[in-house]
């Protein structure tokens, strides 16, 4: 068995099987632990600055992997004129920042709050430093080796096309920098460990975030102090 | 349904501990375990360069020892991956192929070049590269300039779906800021190739990145024609290094894009920063002066 194989076939197969039968598993068995545990009331001020531009970020961005893996042939139209490849890749890599600088604020808050730092478990910033290696690989990757939205219709939708219909094709990553290997086979310990960490969060899929006003949480308890005050 | 009070983040900590520890010895696979510059076939040329160009020519011709053109045709690879990595151990053997080379080339023996495994497969790399470009090219129809651009960028879509030249490539005349920068810069790649060799390279993709991209999706003759005369005219106009040096353009336009949306959001940050208690409390209280 080669490095190869194991990366590409063996670990995606794993990840694939836990994330799956964990995950599932998990939402039957034990449905309140499905949650990130919010730590908005412990602070709030670097959780802003985080946790929006990283979520923003990464939901747009993880959207358009996505596509380039449904629709490989419209992609590669879309870019067939540079000014669209450009305004693609640019946006891309503006949105990568954006979620670049937000994980990176998170980590922060992780460490440098000691409240935070009280609530935080492992997986916690294991997690956070995992999406930030993805994040960073994946910038290196938009930079140094463009166009990625291209030339991946050509390696990883067949790749991934591949592994999912169960007949792999590792040799198309095989030769690739260690890089983007690096971002690709990320991806699969993100997956096996989603359904063991706060990641699990993603499948309530809380579309209707997107239209509701800001939920704040409160502290009960100083409103009832004020009211003593007052009474 | 009763939900038991079960230590998922126990169990996920150390299961963090053991993908941590098995990242750490990735990185390292990759840093020390692979060369760091070029190609497999830059680095196969540069050992043939050093170690074997003495006494081997490709397409040259007979010399000391025999001329390589098409040797892994010839010859079973595995054969010429353990002859390169140990003649002496292979000749000591009495293999048949080995004896026979021996006699033809007045006995002199191939020393051994302390080839590592890896160096050895460099060379077949390097060598197999070059038997693909030796190969004689089929007589092309007549190729059309302006269409091969159009199949450079995809406005054209390649009949056998293959992915467009410009994700990973560029060509000095192609868009503002160049193609790709993933694979070599093209806008010389006649000249350095030549008519045949590039006719061969594009219709018998064996590079490696590319080659398993490419299966099952070969250029037709009439797509390779018309990349070629592109190619062709490409080089006259030069722009060489286009996409090499727009990576910075796309940093500085990417840093600014992030930044504006934080700006952005700072707009958004009054209205986050009070929580729902001081929202009311404030509330109540510009209530209570208008009231009294």
């Amino acid at each position: 068995m080669d490095w190869n194989q194991f990366l590409f076939v063996i670990f995606p197969y794993m990840a694939l099987t836990l994330f799956v039968v964990v995950t599932v598993y998990r939402a039957i068995f034990r449905p309140f632990t499905i949650s990130s545990l919010s730590s908005q009331l412990l602070e709030r001020k670097q959780l802003f600055w985080g946790s929006i531009s990283f979520h923003n970020g990464i939901l747009i961005i993880l959207l358009g992997h996505l596509l380039a893996l449904l629709f490989p042939q419209s992609l590669v139209l879309w870019n067939s004129v540079p000014f669209r490849l450009y305004l693609l890749e640019v946006t891309g890599l503006v949105l990568a920042l954006w979620s670049f600088v937000g994980v990176l604020i998170l980590i922060v808050r992780r460490i440098s709050v000691s409240n935070i730092r009280a609530v935080t478990q492992p997986t916690d910033m294991g997690v956070l430093l995992l999406l930030m290696l993805s994040v960073l690989s994946g910038i290196i990757t938009a930079t140094g080796y463009r166009f990625g939205s291209t030339w991946f219709t050509g390696v990883f939708s067949p790749y991934l096309w591949s592994i999912l219909t169960f007949a792999p094709r590792p040799e198309l990553v095989a030769p690739l920098p260690w890089t983007i290997q690096f971002h690709a086979f990320n991806f699969f310990i993100l997956l096996a460990i989603f359904p063991f960490t706060r990641l699990i969060h993603i499948i309530t899929y809380p579309l209707s975030y997107l239209f509701r006003p800001w939920q704040i949480v409160i502290w009960v308890r100083e409103q009832r102090k004020q009211n003593e005050g007052r009474s | 349904m009763e939900v038991k009070n079960f230590d998922w983040n126990s169990l996920a900590g150390n299961f963090i501990k053991v993908v941590f520890l098995a990242l750490i010895l990735l990185f390292a696979y990759y840093t020390f375990g692979s060369p760091s510059s070029g190609s497999p076939a830059a680095t196969g040329q540069e050992i043939f360069d050093a170690q074997c160009q003495s006494c081997h020519t490709i397409g040259g011709g007979n010399t000391v020892g025999p001329d390589l053109q098409g040797v892994l045709v010839r010859r079973d690879r595995d054969w010429v991956a353990r002859f390169i990595a140990s003649p002496d151990f292979v000749i000591a053997e009495g293999d048949p192929i080995a004896m026979e080379l021996l006699e033809e080339f007045n006995g002199i023996e191939m020393p051994n070049r302390a080839l590592t495994d890896e160096d050895v497969e460099f060379v077949l790399v390097f060598l197999e590269v070059q038997d693909s470009l030796t190969q004689a090219a089929e007589d092309l129809p007549t190729g059309n300039a302006a269409v091969g651009e159009k199949l450079f960028t995809g406005a054209k879509m390649l009949e056998g779906r293959g992915t467009p030249c410009m994700a990973c490539h560029t060509v000095g005349s192609v868009g503002q800021f160049g193609g790709g920068n993933f694979g070599p810069d093209l806008t010389h790649v006649y000249g350095r190739y030549g008519e045949a060799g590039l006719t061969s390279a594009m219709q018998n993709i064996s590079f490696p990145t590319m080659k398993n991209v490419y299966l099952g999706k070969a250029l037709t003759a009439q797509e390779a024609a018309d990349l070629l005369s592109f190619f062709d005219e490409a080089a006259i106009l030069d722009g060489e290094d286009l996409a090499e040096s727009s990576t910075n353009i796309f940093w500085g336009v990417g840093s600014a894009g992030a930044l504006f949306l934080f700006i952005i959001m700072a707009f958004y940050w009054p209205r986050q920063s009070k929580n729902q208690t001081e929202r009311l409390r404030n509330k109540a209280d510009a209530d209570s002066r208008r009231n009294s």
